[in-house]
C-alpha cells in the first residue's frame, strides 16, 4: 500500500515538474523532461504492478457481474469506426453508476481534443465505480503485452495481497473490460486518421518520451484522470463512496483537466516544432 | 592532507582569494555557472548566469612574498551574450554562459570560446598599453588640424599608457543548433571545435561562421521515440580525429572522425553494467553523465554522474577502471532531491596537471578530492569563514548515521541550496577556483 502511495506521489511530482517546465525561462529543456517522464514511467509501473499483484484476489464483488455484462454490450457498440461517441454515450444511461455528470464532463473534454478512441475509452472508464482505479488501467492499457497478459496471468498468482483493501477489490472486477479496451482501443488507433496528433498530446502531457509503439497509444483522458486525480489529492483513490466526494473530486478535477488540456496543445506543437 | 602532484608530499590547501559579494541575497545573474583556466594557467576566466565573463589574470610573483604565489586580480570584465528571443517557436534564449574555452596562445592576444544555449562566440582579448603620439593631421585630442596651419612633418612616437584589456568578438557562431548547446571543445589541431546540444554535435572551422558539419545526430524520426539526449562531449587532447560523448542514460561513446562523415556509429562504447540491487525510480537519472573529460595524456577519460565519479581507461569499454563515492550518503535521499529539483544538478569535474588527482562538487560548498595514487579522498568546504589569507582548509566529513562526531555535519543539515557545480585546476600547479553560487575562491597548496 504504501508503495502505491509513493508511487502517486512521485508520478504527481513528475506531472507538475512537466507542467511547469513550460514557464520556465529558456523553453523547455530536453534533458530534464526527459528523466522526469522515465521516472513518471517507473512510478506508474510499480503502481500498477502493485494493483495487479493485489485486484485479482476479491472474486465475490456484486458489480463485477454487473460490468461484465456492461462491458459485453459496450463492446458489441464499438465498432472501430469514427461515430463511436454516439453509440457509447446511449449505453451509458444503462450503467448503474452513479457518476452521470461526470461522464458528460469527460466527454466535453475530449471533446475538446477530439479524439475518437478518447471518447469510447474514457466513457467505458466511467462505468466504473471508483474514477481514480479506472484511470490507473488505463494508464495501465498503453504498456505492451504485459498489462494485457497479466490480468490473464494474475488469477493464477496467489499473492496474499491487501484482500481487505477496497480498491483492489474494485479494480480486479475491472480487469477483464479493460484488456478487451485494450485491444479495441488498439484497433481504432490503427485505423483512426487522426491517429498522431491526440497521440502527441497524450504523449506530451504524461511522457515526453516513449520506447514502445503501444505507448503512443495513451490518450487525452489517460492524463485527464491522472489530473484528476492528483487534483483530487488522493480523495478519489481511497474512497469507497461515490457520489459526495467524487463530485468535488470531478469539480476540481475539472479544472486540472482543463489547464493541462490547454497547455498539452503548444506543448505538443513545440515538440512538433523540435 | 593528501599526496599531491608529482611526488609523495603532503600538500595543504590553504584559502588563497574570493571573489564576488558578501551579500546574502545573491541576484541571479551573478551566479558563476562555468569557471575554466587557460592553457598556460595565467588566466582564469568565469561565466555567469547574466552573460557575462570576467577575466582574472595572475600578478607576477613577488620577490618578497615567497610563500604565497601570484594573487589573481581582474584583468577583464565584458556581456558575452544577451538574452535573445526566438519569435518563430516563442521562446526566450538565456543568456547563461554554459562553458567557456580557451584557445591556445599564438600571439599576444587570447582567444576564448563562450557559448550559451544557441550561440557560440569567439572573443578576442588584446592588450593596449601604448599609444601614439605626435599625429600630423590631429590635436592629441582628436580634433583635426587646420591644414594651412601644418608647416611641419613629424613621425608619430608610441608613448605609454595605461594598461587598458579590450574584449572584442571576432566570430558568432549562430543558428546551428536546435536544442541546448551544452559542450563545446576545442580540436588540438587549433583549427576546428565541436558543439553538442542534446541531440547533435557540429565540428565548426574557427574561421569559418556561416556552416558546420553536424557529425552527431541522435534524434530519432520519431521523437516520441526518444530514450536518451547528449549530455557532454570533448574532443581527445591529441587525437584531432577522436572525440567522445556522454548520454543521458549512463554511456560514453568514442567516434573517430575518420570513419565517416556522420559518425552515428561509434567507435567504441563504454558502459557499466547497472547494480540490480540498488534500482530505484531515479536510478535513470543517478546515472545521467553530467561531465566527462579526457586525462592530460588522453589515456583515460573522467565522468560525473549524481552520485560518482568514474575513470575509465580508454582500452576497457566494459567498466570503468576506478570509481570514486562523491556523496553516497545521498542515496537514501533521491527521493527528496527529486522534489527539491537538486538530483538534477549537473555537477563537473576536473583532472590535475599530471593526472594524479581528480576533483569535484557537492552540496553545503563542499568539494572533494581524490588521489588516484593514494585511493585517499579529501572533502572541503569553501565558505567565507575560512578565508583568512592562507588559512588552513581542514577536512570535512558528513556524519551517515549513528553518534555525530564533533566537527562532522549531519546529512539532514546539509545545506542544499549551497552546491559547488563548477571547479577548475591549474594546467601547471596545486591551484584551483571553486564556483561556490556567486563567490569564486581561489585555494593554493601551502609550500613546506
Amino acid at each position: 500500500m504504501e508503495y502505491k502511495v509513493e508511487a502517486h506521489r512521485i508520478m504527481s511530482i513528475s506531472l507538475g515538474k512537466i507542467y511547469n517546465s513550460r514557464v520556465q525561462r529558456g523553453g523547455i529543456k530536453l534533458h530534464k523532461n526527459l528523466l522526469v517522464s522515465l521516472v513518471l514511467r517507473s512510478a506508474r509501473q510499480v503502481y500498477l504492478s502493485d494493483y495487479y499483484s493485489g485486484a485479482c484476489l476479491n472474486a465475490q464483488s456484486e458489480r463485477e457481474g454487473n460490468e461484465w455484462d456492461i462491458t459485453d454490450s459496450e463492446r458489441e457498440k464499438f465498432p472501430p469506426s469514427a461515430t463511436e461517441c454516439d453509440r457509447v454515450e446511449s449505453t451509458e444511461e444503462t450503467q448503474p453508476n452513479e457518476q452521470p455528470e461526470k461522464e458528460r464532463e469527460y466527454r466535453e473534454n475530449d471533446d475538446e481534443v477530439k479524439s475518437d478512441q478518447v471518447d469510447c475509452t474514457s466513457t467505458l472508464q466511467e462505468q466504473n465505480q471508483n474514477s481514480s482505479l479506472d484511470s490507473v488501467a488505463k494508464v495501465s492499457s498503453e504498456t505492451p503485452p504485459e498489462s494485457i497478459t497479466e490480468p490473464k496471468e494474475s488469477p493464477s498468482d496467489s499473492a496474499v495481497a491487501e484482500r481487505d483493501s477496497t480498491p483492489e477489490a474494485n479494480g480486479e472486477s475491472h480487469q477483464p473490460p479493460k484488456t478487451h479496451v485494450c485491444s479495441n482501443r488498439k484497433r481504432s488507433a490503427e485505423e483512426s486518421e487522426s491517429g498522431d496528433s491526440p497521440q502527441k498530446r497524450t504523449k506530451v502531457a504524461s511522457s515526453n518520451a516513449k520506447e514502445d509503439e503501444e505507448a503512443e497509444e495513451m490518450d487525452t483522458s489517460n492524463v485527464s484522470n491522472l489530473i484528476t486525480i492528483f487534483g483530487s489529492s488522493f480523495s478519489g483513490l481511497l474512497s469507497k463512496e461515490s457520489a459526495k466526494p467524487e463530485a468535488e473530486a470531478e469539480d476540481s478535477g475539472q479544472i486540472c483537466c482543463d489547464q493541462m488540456l490547454k497547455n498539452l496543445n503548444p506543448w505538443s506543437t513545440a515538440i512538433v516544432a523540435f | 592532507m593528501m599526496a599531491g602532484v608529482g611526488g609523495g608530499n603532503d600538500f595543504q590547501w590553504c584559502f588563497s582569494q574570493v571573489k564576488g559579494a558578501i551579500d546574502e541575497d545573491v541576484a541571479e545573474a551573478d551566479i558563476i555557472s562555468t569557471v575554466e583556466f587557460n592553457c598556460s594557467g595565467e588566466l582564469l576566466a568565469t561565466g555567469d548566469k547574466g552573460g557575462r565573463v570576467v577575466i582574472f589574470q595572475r600578478e607576477q610573483e613577488s620577490k618578497n612574498r615567497l610563500l604565497s604565489r601570484g594573487e589573481y586580480n581582474v584583468y577583464s570584465t565584458f556581456q558575452s551574450h544577451e538574452p535573445e528571443f526566438d519569435y518563430l517557436k516563442s521562446l526566450e534564449i538565456e543568456e547563461k554562459i554554459n562553458k567557456i574555452r580557451w584557445l591556445p596562445q599564438q600571439n599576444a592576444a587570447h582567444f576564448l570560446l563562450s557559448a550559451n544555449d544557441k550561440t557560440i562566440k569567439l572573443w578576442k582579448i588584446s592588450e593596449r598599453d601604448k599609444r601614439a603620439e605626435g599625429y600630423n593631421l590631429k590635436d592629441e585630442d582628436g580634433r583635426l588640424r587646420d591644414q594651412f596651419r601644418i608647416t611641419t612633418l613629424r613621425v608619430p612616437v608610441l608613448m605609454p599608457m595605461d594598461l587598458m584589456v579590450e574584449a572584442s568578438p571576432r566570430r558568432i557562431f549562430a543558428n546551428a543548433h536546435t536544442y541546448h548547446i551544452n559542450s563545446i571543445s576545442v580540436n588540438s589541431d587549433y583549427e576546428t571545435y565541436l558543439s553538442a546540444d542534446d541531440l547533435r554535435i557540429n565540428l565548426w572551422h574557427l574561421e569559418i561562421t556561416d556552416r558546420s558539419f553536424n557529425i552527431v545526430d541522435i534524434k530519432p524520426a520519431n521523437m516520441e521515440e526518444l530514450t536518451e539526449v547528449i549530455t557532454a562531449a570533448e574532443c581527445h587532447p591529441h587525437q584531432c580525429n577522436v572525440f567522445v560523448y556522454s548520454s543521458s542514460k549512463g554511456t560514453i561513446r568514442l567516434c573517430d572522425t575518420r570513419a565517416a562523415a556522420l559518425c552515428d556509429r561509434h567507435s567504441k562504447f563504454f558502459e557499466e553494467p547497472e547494480d540490480p540491487s540498488s534500482r530505484s525510480f531515479f536510478s535513470e537519472i543517478i546515472s545521467s553523465i553530467s561531465d566527462v573529460k579526457f586525462s592530460h595524456s588522453g589515456r583515460y577519460m573522467m565522468t560525473r554522474d549524481y552520485l560518482s565519479v568514474k575513470v575509465w581507461d580508454l582500452n576497457m569499454e566494459n567498466r570503468p577502471v576506478e570509481t570514486y563515492q562523491v556523496h553516497e550518503y545521498l542515496r537514501s535521499k533521491l527521493c527528496s532531491l527529486y522534489e527539491n529539483d537538486c538530483i538534477f544538478d549537473k555537477f563537473e569535474c576536473c583532472w590535475n596537471g599530471s593526472d594524479s588527482a581528480i576533483m569535484t562538487g557537492s552540496y553545503n560548498n563542499f568539494f572533494r578530492m581524490f588521489d588516484r595514487n593514494t585511493r585517499r579522498d579529501i572533502t572541503l568546504e569553501a565558505s567565507r569563514e575560512n578565508s583568512k589569507p592562507r588559512a588552513m582548509l581542514k577536512p570535512r566529513k558528513v556524519c551517515t548515521g549513528g553518534k555525530r562526531k564533533k566537527d562532522e555535519i549531519s546529512v539532514d543539515s546539509l545545506d542544499f541550496n549551497k552546491k559547488i557545480l563548477h571547479t577548475a585546476w591549474h594546467p601547471k600547479e596545486n591551484v584551483i577556483a571553486v564556483a561556490a553560487t556567486n563567490n569564486l575562491y581561489i585555494f593554493q597548496d601551502k609550500i613546506n
